[in-house]
């Protein structure tokens, strides 16, 4: 899995190596599919600049030459020893752990050694799923990444989302799609996506409507608008499973107004339209059509694994799906359950551990950490405040910093303050694989096993309904270089700094480790072992009626099943648990009116979206930065590996270099031409990218990929493209605090004109 | 092979994949840039609204379509290319002599040349499969359908002393395609299921009017009923 | 009423000159083609090392200059051998200076013409496969036939009326006598020997004709045996012959002036040559206008999407300034040149005019293979195709050797066949009346009358 995906693997081997990958096609995930990044693994277990063994840098931050290398034993000694000094020093909370979005036992390795170390600093860098975890937190009261029913659902409205190409699981999305479309006899799905950019996705789709970028949330407002004024909603569901359709009152005064007054109030169809920049009549077919569709479902914007969307427009699209009752329903928004994975013993008592706990987080993010179920409406991390913090050095110093498939330096929306930050801290360390630019600029790097060549336990992908827990072994029987699973590097810390912290894992190794958390699966009394879609049936059919009827007979058969087929599943999904998916107070759906008001969301469309009409008179031209992630190189990862850089977007055949989308006819305001080479600039920074005009976006937003633009990665990424996050403004999402990824504004002129005059901003 | 377009997802899924099996070097940025690098599928854009109608993009995998008549057969001067028994275009890396002349005449522009010796920088190498041969320097290659699946399919299948099944054979591309949108089989076949997908109403051909008759079909958009 | 023994007679002593001695400009021109084809060889090998990398092709554009230049040359080719058959059939007796000036460029240039496709192979060293695994389906197949052919032929054709002039060298050149001995076969100018001799060189005239003309619908059928767009067209054939002889006798002019200037033969070749010349390739002007014109009004009014993306990019797009540039230099220029009685009867305006059409005649080439290749009929990101250094370095080497052969033969034999020039003299005058006399209403029964 080289994304959170979390697919199953088959491995042809010939002899010791490996020459093919294919999917297990008893995967309930990927039922024997792999999307391009699971072909092209090969490529990054075989890479040529694969950092080999532990190395420790001894000369300037940000180049493979400042490292040596170093036996794991000197690197764990030191390392191992730096942390020591910390906790015995009074002082563990000055560790943060930087991780990104792997559910693997890598990450809960890491998480049980920050804990028991003593520190609250978990830092998860990856958000893509966290608007929609928000908004579901906010409306149903459960912080969960809802899981989109695409296969069973006839008619889909994607608001500003790369549902497939950017979903968390992009196999799993993609299988659904072909099932959506023409797997069922007599019934085919229809797709129609809202956005400013026509992605890949919206190329599959039977309809594009291009949208004003930014406003997205507002046009399922005004969707929402008809529907409601229309009556074309269930009013069964309105009115036995939600809160604040209508207004609340007290007396005679309105205390809390609803959904329908804020709809008729703010979102009118004239508004809307206006704003939007979609004409009236295909609001009102859209409405239409989603309220007649059999099983509707809306889908929010996310545009990758490192581009979460707004919260707001995760609220306003959820709307839809409850006016239609398409919530906890076939075809519609599901709720995954936690996996029964064996719970980690107590951490024994550790008077300063606990008191490390207790500080406030540097990221200032409040609560604890890591609690998946935790019902919190806020972002459970902000990389860019740790950035800050480290810099400040407020609430405290950090003094260490672990960075396990995480590359803020590259990745996070700011890239540079991180690359200052990194360097106030005096003991870093990076578990890269290969040297990205976050490594370049570690002490330490302490190169982490490829998942081919380590055990892994994998729970279920984000946006998958079912739990799941896929184990693999290693494909080699070696690791090709001095390189061990995160796990391990852990537990070996571990053993050096304290017993306490050892004593907090539950066994010794990693085979051991993933065996003792099986035994929560076995306890379960429930699933199976993943097989064929028979199997499947019959389990569903089984436990649809009370029963269970598991292959195996013990833990260890368990063990031996899900070895042999891929692990462990539980495929039946009870709809309309309305205790289990509706926990907010009120036990109900509820529509949060309060969030939707205009002054709440970027209600006004930014000076920038004008149509390029409006914007000839003015002398300075800014569009809007719409940022997407192509499947590839999504997440940050993928450019290292060059077949993956060759089919970066096979609508402009666009591969190994960072272009800007343009529309035609408001590149012929800016005076660009087709292929040109243009400097995007914002008021934070400056990349340079190739133009391309095309009708692809609408006029007034530039459109640039997330991904390139790398100072490490290896030969085939350092150095190509530019990175565009690099542009963005520290602002954030009133809701829920992540950073707002749709309120930069750009400039573009061609590269070739030089410094453009400086001009004072409107 | 049949290919839904209704499923696909413009993944590129199936064009790695067959980068993968088929030992295709990694091409780097300057050879991508001068239009070098070796991809026996692609996908290929369709585009429109650049004058002023509804911008839509079609994006289409099109690999080797595997002509009955296929135009590039007739003008290698060596016989370097040839339709085989099973009725698969073949190529005889080992005969051709680079003249390019198939590619030229290829109006689907699926065949590749090697430009220059393929590279793989160390330990990229242990990933090439002992399946495909390497092609050398100065020869054509292009998409065999996956010929060496269907050797290891036929010698598996005389090995267990029965006939070949359906299924046995998948080419790579097909086997990975998330959407299922690829179909493979034998079209001769009238129980097959490829033969079955080849009736309905959405299919068509990729420039079928050459009279190529490409044994690549494609399903096109849309609902699947048509006029009844 | 004979002249002199033939070898005895010095009235043509000018045209052994350049055989006898040469001087050091010669020398120094050697010196010039021998190191502009030395760094051939140099871009050549790195060819061979590094592979067709070495040039600008890609995919889509698979060929290229060397494709270009090998129909160019084998364009060129028409010159000689074709005009100076057509000539010497209709017992022009302007042509007698000309023939043999023009039957070596065929024959050399075929070499180079050959040459561009080994060049343009990527297994340079599988040519031979050519002939054990020989596909005849395959128009290059037909190529390197009939090219074989007309290359043996043209080489007979040449070799023929060179005889008697080989015969005279070796009587009174006073060195290389062994080799002109050899080759003069025993040469004694017998009137057997003579009328045999005669009668091949008719026969040979004949057979190469349709040969010619076969070599040039060859090459062009490489191109519209393919169902790609502007390729695929059935005046391919004839329009290809007609670029060809349009070139060639292009070729032949340029070659003339070159030789009359350097070796002092105004004597030989006057104004009038050029002239007449210069009305055939007048007639070749407008023919290629004319099928020029038939071809883009074909494909416009096909408007068949495929093809009308090749001719906007010709008349339009990307390669428009190359088009554009073509029909002056290939129309424009020769017409105005050659239709004006006064610049057509001067060396000058002729030469300006075939130098404008080698020009021109090449960049059609280009825009033939070039723009096709480069549209190919799925969308595709096209890279643009910029010959390689290596590629321009090979143009400039086959150039530089052909014109070094070429001068090298000039100082091997007679660039201007004594003995047809001699015999016009001795029995040309004597023909032509009687045949003008043949022509006529029975004149002498007339006076009678
Ligand atoms: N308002 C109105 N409604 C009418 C009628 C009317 O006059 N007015 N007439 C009625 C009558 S008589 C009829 S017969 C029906 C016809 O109604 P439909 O069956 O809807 O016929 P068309 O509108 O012609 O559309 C047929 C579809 O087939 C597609 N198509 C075209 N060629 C091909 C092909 O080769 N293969 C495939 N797979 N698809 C193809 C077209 O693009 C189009 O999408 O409409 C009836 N409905
Ligand atoms: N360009 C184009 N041509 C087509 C088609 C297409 O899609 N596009 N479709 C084809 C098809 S499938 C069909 S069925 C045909 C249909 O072609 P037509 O049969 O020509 O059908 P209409 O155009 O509906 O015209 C029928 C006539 O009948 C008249 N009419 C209406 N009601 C009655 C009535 O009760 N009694 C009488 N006596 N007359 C009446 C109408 O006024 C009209 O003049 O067209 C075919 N031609
Ligand atoms: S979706 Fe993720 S896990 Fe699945 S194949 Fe692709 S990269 Fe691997
Ligand atoms: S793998 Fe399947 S879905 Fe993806 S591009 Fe290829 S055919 Fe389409
Ligand atoms: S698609 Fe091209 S290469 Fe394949 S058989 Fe047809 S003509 Fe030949
Ligand atoms: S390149 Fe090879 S296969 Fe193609 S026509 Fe030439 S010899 Fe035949
Ligand atoms: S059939 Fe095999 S060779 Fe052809 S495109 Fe698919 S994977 Fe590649
Ligand atoms: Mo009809």
């Amino acid at each position: 899995a080289m994304c959170p995906g979390g697919c199953g693997v088959r491995v042809r081997r010939i002899s010791e190596r490996a020459v093919k990958l294919e999917g297990n096609p008893l995967h309930p995930v990927n039922g024997g599919r792999l999307c391009p990044r699971g072909q092209a693994a090969l490529q990054s277990l075989y890479h040529p600049d694969r950092i080999a063994g532990p190395l420790h840098r001894v000369g300037p931050r940000g180049a493979i030459g400042s490292f040596e290398r170093v036996s794991w034993d000197r690197a764990l000694d030191a390392i191992g020893g730096g942390l020591r000094k910390l906790r015995e020093a009074g002082r563990p909370e000055s560790l943060v752990l930087l991780r990104g979005s792997s559910r693997g036992i890598g990450s809960r390795g890491a998480r049980r050694f920050l804990e028991a170390f003593g520190s609250p600093n978990d830092v998860v860098l990856d958000r893509g799923d966290e608007a929609a975890a928000i908004a579901l937190a906010l409306t149903q009261g459960v912080r969960a990444v809802p899981a989109y029913d695409l296969a069973s659902a006839d008619y889909v409205l994607c608001v500003g989302g790369a549902l497939l190409e950017a979903a968390s699981s992009p196999v799993h999305a993609m299988r659904s799609f072909g099932q959506f479309r023409q797997g069922r006899t007599g019934r085919r799905g229809k797709l129609v996506c809202v956005e400013s950019r026509l992605s890949i996705t919206g190329s599959s789709a039977d309809e594009w409507i291009p949208v004003r970028a930014g406003t997205e949330g507002v046009f399922a407002l005004g969707v929402a608008g008809v529907l409601v004024s229309e009556g074309l909603y269930n009013r069964d569901f309105l009115l036995e499973r939600t809160e604040g359709f209508e207004d609340s009152r007290r007396g005679d005064a309105v205390a809390r107004p609803g959904l329908r007054t804020l709809l008729s109030r703010h979102y009118g169809l004239e508004r809307v339209s206006s704003e939007t920049g979609v004409p009236v009549d295909a609001i009102l077919r859209v409405a239409r059509e989603f309220a007649a569709a059999r099983r509707s479902l809306a889908v929010g914007p996310r545009r990758g694994p490192l581009l979460p969307g707004r919260v707001f427009d995760h609220l306003a699209v959820q709307i839809l799906n409850a006016l239609v009752a398409s919530v906890d329903a076939p075809g519609g928004v599901l709720v995954p359950e936690p996996v029964p994975l064996a719970a980690w013993p107590e951490l024994a008592a550790d008077a300063a551990a606990e008191e490390g706990r207790r500080r406030p987080r540097l990221d200032g993010v409040s609560g604890k950490s890591g609690v998946s179920d935790k019902i919190s409406p806020r972002a459970l991390s902000d990389p860019e405040q740790l950035a800050e913090a480290i810099l400040t050095e407020t609430p405290y110093r950090a003094e260490a910093l672990i960075a396990l498939g995480a590359d803020p330096l590259f990745t996070s929306a700011a890239p540079e303050k991180f690359a200052r930050a990194i360097e106030r801290i005096p003991l870093t360390v990076s578990f890269a694989s290969l040297p990205d630019d976050t490594a370049l600029a570690c002490d330490w790097i302490l190169p982490e096993a490829h998942f081919l060549e380590r055990w892994e336990l994998w729970t279920t992908p984000p946006g998958v309904a079912y739990p799941l827990a896929s184990l693999a072994q290693p494909a080699l029987v070696k690791p090709l270089h001095d390189v061990r699973p995160a796990a391990e590097i852990f537990l070996a810390l571990a053993r050096r700094v304290s017993p306490q912290i050892e004593a907090a894992f539950p066994a010794k190794d990693v085979p051991a480790l993933l065996q003792f958390e099986m035994g929560g699966l076995y306890r379960a009394r429930r699933g199976a072992i993943m097989g064929t879609p028979f199997d499947e049936a019959w389990v569903r059919m089984m436990e649809g009626a009370g029963w269970w009827a598991p292959g195996y007979g013990s833990a260890e058969e368990l063990w031996k099943g899900a070895l042999r087929s891929g692990g462990w599943w539980d495929p039946f999904y009870d709809h309309e648990d309305w205790k289990r998916v509706l926990r907010t107070e009120s036990g109900r759906y509820e529509f949060r009116a309060d969030l939707l008001e205009p002054s709440a969301g970027p209600i006004e469309p930014p000076p920038s979206t004008a149509k390029p009409a409006e914007a000839k008179g003015t002398a300075r031209r800014s569009l809007s930065l719409h940022l997407f992630e192509p499947l590839a190189i999504a997440g940050g990862t993928g450019a290292e590996l060059p077949f993956l850089q060759a089919i970066l977007d096979p609508g402009h055949a666009a591969g190994w270099e960072t272009w800007v989308e343009i529309h035609p006819e408001m590149a012929a305001l800016l005076g660009v031409r087709e292929g040109e080479s243009v400097r995007v600039r914002s008021k934070d920074g400056e990349i340079l990218a190739r133009a391309r005009l095309t009708p692809r976006v609408v006029a007034a937003t530039a459109a640039i990929p997330v991904g390139l633009g790398k100072r490490g990665g290896g030969r085939w990424a350092a150095g190509v493209g530019a990175n565009p996050l690099r542009l963005l403004p520290a602002a954030r999402d009133p809701i829920g605090g992540l950073p707002d990824l749709d309120a930069t504004a750009v400039e573009i002129v061609p590269a070739s004109a030089g410094e453009p005059r400086r001009e004072r901003k409107v | 092979m049949v290919v839904d377009l209704d499923r696909c997802t413009a993944c590129q899924a199936c064009v790695v994949a067959c980068q993968v099996e088929n030992n295709v070097a990694p091409a780097g940025a300057a050879e991508w840039r001068q239009g070098r690098a070796v991809s026996w599928l692609r996908l290929v854009a369709f585009q429109n609204g650049e004058h002023g109608t509804r911008p839509e993009l079609r994006l289409m995998p099109v690999s080797c379509m595997h002509c009955q008549r296929p135009p590039c057969i007739k003008v290698c001067p060596v016989k370097a290319t040839q339709i085989d028994r099973e009725g698969l275009v073949a190529q005889v890396y080992a005969r051709c002599i680079g003249c390019r002349y198939c590619t030229t005449a290829c109006p689907y522009t699926v065949r590749h040349f090697n430009w220059k010796r393929p590279e793989w920088p160390r330990p990229m190498e242990q990933a090439l499969s002992p399946d495909v041969s390497v092609r050398p320097r100065g020869v054509v290659e292009k998409c065999s359908f996956c010929h060496h699946r269907l050797q290891r399919a036929r010698d598996q299948a005389r090995l267990e002393g029965r006939r070949l099944r359906e299924g046995d054979y998948v080419p790579a591309c097909v086997e990975t395609c998330p959407a299922e949108a690829m179909a493979f089989g034998d079209l001769e076949d009238p129980g097959s299921s490829v033969s079955r997908l080849a009736q309905g109403p959405r299919v068509f051909r990729l420039l079928e009017e050459l009279g190529t008759e490409p044994k690549v079909i494609y399903l096109s958009k849309g609902e699947s009923g048509g006029r009844a | 009423m004979e002249g002199p023994e033939p070898t005895r007679d010095h009235r043509d002593d000018t045209l052994l000159q350049p055989i006898a001695k040469s001087g050091r400009p010669f020398w120094m021109l050697v010196g010039t083609l021998l190191a502009i084809g030395l760094w051939g060889a140099y871009a050549w090998s790195t060819q061979l090392r590094r592979g067709l990398s070495m040039t600008g092709l890609n995919v889509p554009v698979y060929w290229g200059l060397y494709i270009t230049n090998f129909v160019f040359f084998i364009g060129i080719s028409h010159a000689g051998t074709l005009i100076s058959a057509i000539l010497r059939l209709s017992h022009a007796e302007w042509r007698r200076p000309i023939t043999r000036a023009a039957e070596v460029i065929t024959v050399l240039v075929l070499f180079f013409g050959m040459g561009n496709v080994v060049l343009d192979l990527g297994r340079p060293d599988r040519v031979l496969n050519v002939l054990k695994h020989g596909n005849f389906t395959s128009p290059l197949l037909w190529d390197v036939a009939s090219i074989t052919t007309y290359l043996t032929a043209s080489t007979i054709y040449l070799y023929l009326p060179l005889i008697p002039d080989i015969a005279i060298l070796r009587d009174r050149l006073g060195k290389r006598h062994r080799f002109y001995r050899a080759l003069s076969l025993g040469w004694a100018g017998t009137p057997r020997q003579q009328r045999i001799l005669n009668g091949a060189i008719a026969a040979m005239a004949v057979i190469v004709i349709p040969i010619a003309v076969s070599v040039h619908t060859v090459v062009s059928w490489v191109f519209a045996m393919t169902v790609q767009p502007m390729w695929h067209s059935t005046i391919f054939g004839p329009y290809f012959v007609v670029g060809a002889i349009f070139s060639g006798i292009a070729a032949i002019i340029i070659a003339m002036a070159v030789i009359r200037r350097a070796y002092h033969l105004e004597n030989y070749l006057k104004p009038i040559h050029f002239n007449n010349l210069g009305i055939l390739l007048l007639v070749m002007t407008l023919l290629w206008f004319y099928f020029t014109f038939a071809e883009f009004l074909t494909t416009y009014y096909g408007a068949e999407p495929a093809h009308m993306a090749v001719f906007r990019s010709k008349t339009e797009g990307q390669f428009s300034p190359l088009f554009w540039f073509m029909f002056v230099t290939c129309f424009v220029v020769p017409f105005s040149f050659l239709a004006n009685k006064r610049t057509r009867g001067t060396v000058w305006g002729t030469v300006t005019a075939s130098i404008s059409i080698e020009i021109g005649m090449w960049l059609e080439r280009f825009l033939i293979v070039v723009p096709s290749l480069s549209h190919p009929r799925l969308p595709r990101t096209a890279a643009s195709y910029t010959p390689s250094w290596v590629e321009w370095s090979m143009f400039a080497a086959f150039i530089s050797m052909f014109l070094l052969l070429y001068a090298v033969f000039t100082k091997l034999f007679p660039i201007i066949s004594i003995w047809e020039v001699r015999e016009g003299r001795e029995h040309g005058i004597r023909e032509v009346t009687e045949r003008v006399e043949s022509y006529l209403p029975a004149a002498a029964e007339a006076t009678h009358g």
